[in-house]
């Protein structure tokens, strides 16, 4: 398919997504047999690498399978009843959805199926990229925003294992085992990361902390939450523990902002929303740890609120990076997904109105913003697949990143 | 000569005769007169003292002379800046031509300078002057002053024409957003407000200014001081532990009845000055320490409900602590925000002790919240609190070499330390519903804080009494308080005498303090003195500003250079009019002729 190498194809722009997708896919084998040529030819340098799909792919695009898998789990717990929980206790949404059981789990089941072909289909492309451009691959685990981004891929995992559409004590063996599959990449990223910050000169915590830093806490909160869901507190309670104390010195270390902000470029402003994530998905592991959304799941929640509020107050932060679409927009989805995954637990704690009304708010906004970000995405997909991210560009020299 | 797009709308102010009268006075070689009115213009208008320094002849000439922002305003004979030395400026009256040395155009300086001589040798015009001189506070006043020329419109007082009115031009706004820098640069002290020897402010020093614009928002400290005493005694007298003093609960009438109307009165004072001095008011937001005070008032209200007697109340109703709580909250969404991503407010630079000001309303709201029996909203306050205090501790603790407003020796700010954990361990043990871990790890935290400050005491020696000294009495008051509680939990006579002594000691700091004040505010008079803080101006006075229309003409040259250093007030303009003249130097920007036009 010569017309994905040729950027800007009207044509294929106008295609609807799950259309591109397997465009993609089918049009992926001609591309890295063009592609393992110029591989040959430019096996050193980095620059001279022919534009593809590969070499645009960077981790960062897990966004949006992270995206997609956050509302999945996000529809299953405001439509079925929480597993802890004993079974009189009704989902939050239940009563608004008229229609029975199979509706449900059928339109559960639909958007988680959707959920796993996008993670499928990026981790199937990271993988090739993987083989074919390793090279970029290292370049974005050098530079400082690339490489929290690497947690990205197990996070979708991992949240793609918490939201599937049966009761997950009838799928305990394979849970558990998916679970090692993607919780040890996790911590083997922590201990090189964690590490990192204060032994190694070039790259301590505050030269390079910036806030995607945050999505290795989230990374360890996830899992925490997934272990805590089979049952297997102590690796949870163990993750939690690494998650938190690494929030805790990144809390201070971002907000003290030593270095003065140039450590983001301002198209990524987006990934500020990762400022309220973390707290809120420390509040999920902690209630899926203790059991009931007790005072410090509570207070994890409210700071995530506040630190919500905080930037909703503040539109200008985000003027610069919403100037043309690019895929760092969908680091405004899975946080507030998070946010109302939160809220919901909340609500069903705390049985009052203020709380319910505070879950809907937050549910419909994610959903709303999940939208959104969806069509822009399919109006855009040339500018995504197509053109290089103006953020993050690892095909280039490294020093331009 | 030509201005160059003069920004400066100077208000029209001076009456008539009053430039040329300067222009005697400065004649003599007198430092720079001010003939400012507003800093709406940003330049107000005066000089250059130099030639008081017996600087070279060409400083002694230098007069301060704005220039005209239009030919009208040349002409008209109250230009407040006036002289031109080479026009043939009628108004300028009769000193001008003389002390200024030829064809040099003065510069035009536009920082006030103080006056000390001038305001004594005016008395023939005292009635002029004293119109002009409030003039000068103008740019402090709402909307530059028309909000009270609007108020006495209407009360039918009669003005004293000025031009002005009808064809000044408007004034250019003042800068709004004053860049936390300019703080730094400028001032220094532990409470940021005193004035760097190389500064300069744009309000007079040498008179008292109107009152509005000496009261800070710091006085509200002094309601924090008495409110958290009424709540102190409140305890000792409600308290089991403490039944053995057989404190009666007047004090704890009396003293809220006091601190009561405290509140009103400075209340009411400030705002009076947000009405009529709203740039002020704006400016003090923008310190980086008074920000912190925009707590207090709010806070002073959370510890009035606290400490309300039995006899007046004993259920509050919950809409009293939204009521309280929304201010507060807005108040910290901005800060706090301001901290995570405002560039040149951020947390490493302006962190200092008075920051737990801004903290310490949350563990207050959350203690109020849990004694009135709310649920939810205490434990929002205090997870935002707590998580925030952690940041400002550690950032604290750090001492980072960026953040310059630590002081280097104890002051009574530190004092500020105490306050958050002990009261966030009082609003954990209501929350909770008992002294459990979690508050005692708090309570004892403040008490190793307070201990280790205490036995420190002689070096809190030597500084300037301010009124924020009473802000830095809460947290004693509060530890007292905490101790009380802690004795309820843990009865025992190390306890019972630790409330007992803390008490005591909360009790005769606060009551030396009331002395110290009421000798400051009768005695000495000076209780409340300019308010040096708020009046820095805008660009260094030594720095090149290229973006200033003048700017062309400074170019500081070495010669100048060590004129610089014996000048106090020496404006950049000023030294920069004697540099040009003497090398004629080509600008930066290569405009040279308006200096000579």
């Amino acid at each position: 398919m010569e017309s994905l190498q040729i950027p800007h194809q009207p044509p294929m722009a106008m295609r609807p997504v799950l259309v591109d997708a397997s465009q993609l896919a089918s049009g992926v084998q001609p591309h890295h047999c063009r592609n393992r040529p110029n591989h040959q030819q430019t096996a050193s340098p980095i620059r001279q690498l022919k534009p593809s799909i590969l070499t645009r792919l960077h981790a960062g695009y897990f966004r949006i399978s992270l995206s997609f898998a956050s509302q999945a789990l996000l529809l299953k717990m405001l439509t079925q009843p929480a597993a802890g929980n004993s079974s009189s206790n009704p989902p939050p949404l239940g009563h608004f959805l008229r229609s029975d059981g199979p509706f449900r789990s059928i339109s559960l089941l639909f958007f988680w199926l959707l959920a796993l072909v996008a993670q499928v289909l990026l981790s199937a492309l990271y993988t090739l990229r993987c083989c074919f451009h390793f090279q970029l691959v290292k370049a974005e685990f050098f530079h400082h925003v690339g490489v929290n981004y690497l947690f990205a891929p197990w996070i979708s995992w991992l949240v793609l294992l918490l939201s599937v559409p049966t009761a997950i004590s009838e799928i305990k063996a394979p849970y558990l085992a998916l679970w090692w599959a993607f919780a040890i990449p996790v911590v083997l990223l922590d201990v090189k990361i964690y590490g990192q910050w204060f032994t190694t000169e070039k790259r301590f915590l505050s030269m390079v902390a910036n806030p995607t830093s945050l999505i290795s806490v989230i990374g360890n909160l996830v899992g925490s939450r997934a272990a805590s869901r089979v049952g297997w507190k102590e690796s949870a309670v163990c993750l939690f523990s690494l998650g938190m104390a690494h929030y805790l010195v990144l809390f201070v270390t971002l907000y003290q902002r030593l270095s003065g902000g140039d450590r983001l470029p301002a198209m990524l402003r987006p990934v500020f929303f990762l400022f309220f994530a973390a707290p809120s998905m420390a509040s999920l592991a902690w209630n899926s740890i203790s059991g009931t959304f007790d005072t410090g799941s509570k207070m994890l929640f409210f700071l995530s609120l506040f630190l919500f509020a905080s930037l909703a107050c503040r539109p200008a932060l985000f003027k610069k990076s919403m100037r043309k679409f690019n895929v760092a927009w969908w680091a405004y989805s899975f946080p507030l997904t998070f946010l109302a995954l939160a809220s919901a637990e909340y609500a069903q704690e705390v049985k009052g109105t203020m709380a319910s009304v505070l879950m809907l708010v937050l549910s419909a906004l994610s959903f709303l913003v999940f939208l959104g970000l969806m069509l822009l995405t399919v109006l855009n997909t040339h500018r995504i697949l197509r053109e290089d991210d103006p953020i993050l560009r690892f095909d280039k020299d490294r020093s331009r990143n | 000569m030509e201005n160059h797009g003069n920004s400066d709308p100077i208000k029209q102010d001076s009456p008539e005769g009053l430039p040329s009268l300067i222009q005697v006075i400065s004649s003599n070689g007198v430092s720079g007169f001010d003939s400012i009115e507003g800093r709406s213009d940003q330049f107000l208008g005066p000089s250059v003292q130099e030639t008081a320094r017996g600087s070279n002849s060409k400083l002694v000439h230098a007069v301060s002379i704005s220039m005209p922002s239009s030919p009208r305003e040349a002409d008209t004979p109250n230009a407040k800046r006036v002289l031109f030395a080479n026009n043939d400026e009628p108004a300028s009256g009769d000193g001008n031509p003389d002390s200024t040395p030829s064809g040099h155009p003065k510069r035009t300086t536009f920082y006030s300078q103080p006056m000390p001589r001038r305001s004594g040798e005016n008395p023939p015009r005292h009635p002029r002057v004293h119109a002009l001189k409030d003039k000068r506070f103008d740019s402090f006043k709402t909307w530059s002053g028309k909000l009270e020329r609007q108020l006495s419109n209407l009360r039918g007082k009669p003005r004293p024409t000025s031009p002005e009115d009808g064809s000044s031009t408007t004034p250019t706004a003042p800068e709004r957003n004053l860049p936390v820098d300019r703080f730094f640069d400028a001032l220094e002290g532990p409470e940021l407000d005193t004035l760097r020897a190389s500064e300069e402010i744009v309000l007079p020093d040498d008179k008292q200014w109107p009152f509005l614009l000496r009261f800070p928002i710091s006085s509200f400290g002094i309601c924090l001081g008495v409110s958290s005493q009424a709540i102190m005694w409140k305890a000792l007298a409600t308290s089991e532990s403490t039944n053995f003093l057989h404190v009666s609960t007047i004090i704890n009438t009396v003293l809220w009845s006091i601190s009561l109307a405290l509140v009103a009165i400075v209340f009411l004072i400030y705002l009076l000055k947000v009405i009529f001095y709203f740039e002020a008011v704006r400016r003090e937001y923008y310190h980086p320490i008074r920000v912190n005070f925009f707590f207090a008032p709010w806070i002073a209200l959370l510890f009035l409900s606290m400490g309300v007697p039995p006899s007046v109340t004993s259920k509050l109703h919950h809409a009293l602590w939204y009521v309280l709580m929304a201010p507060i909250f807005c108040l910290e969404l901005k800060i706090y925000g301001q901290w995570m991503s405002g560039g040149q407010r951020r947390l490493s630079k302006v962190a200092n002790p008075s920051n737990h000001l801004s903290i310490v309303g949350n563990f207050v709201g959350a203690l109020l919240g849990a004694t009135m029996g709310l649920k939810e909203g205490p434990i929002f306050f205090f997870a935002v609190g707590l998580a925030h205090y952690t940041v400002l501790f550690v950032t604290l603790y750090q001492r980072l070499p960026t953040n310059e407003t630590l002081p280097k020796e104890l002051h009574p700010v530190f004092f500020l330390f105490v306050a958050a954990p002990s009261v966030a361990s009082m609003a954990w043990a209501k929350i909770q519903g008992s002294f459990d871990y979690g508050s005692r790890i708090a309570y004892f935290i403040a008490l190793f804080l307070y201990f280790s400050l205490a036995v420190r005491v002689n070096f809190f020696r030597g500084f300037r009494f301010s009124l924020a000294w009473w802000a830095y009495t809460f947290p004693m008051t509060g530890a007292a308080i905490a101790t009380v509680r802690y004795s309820n939990e843990v009865t025992n006579v190390v306890t019972q005498s630790l409330s007992v002594a803390l008490s005591a000691t909360a009790t005769l700091t606060v009551f030396a303090l009331l002395v110290t004040t009421i000798l400051h505010a009768f005695v000495l008079r000076d209780l409340f003195p300019n308010d040096i803080a708020i009046a820095i101006s805008e660009r260094r006075p030594k720095s090149h500003h290229s973006h200033r229309k003048w700017f062309h003409l400074r170019h500081g040259s070495s010669d100048t250079r060590d004129i610089e250093n014996y000048l106090k007030f020496a404006t950049s303009e000023g030294k920069d009019i004697e540099a040009s003249n003497s090398v004629d130097a080509p600008s930066p920007d290569g405009n040279n002729p308006n200096v000579q036009a």
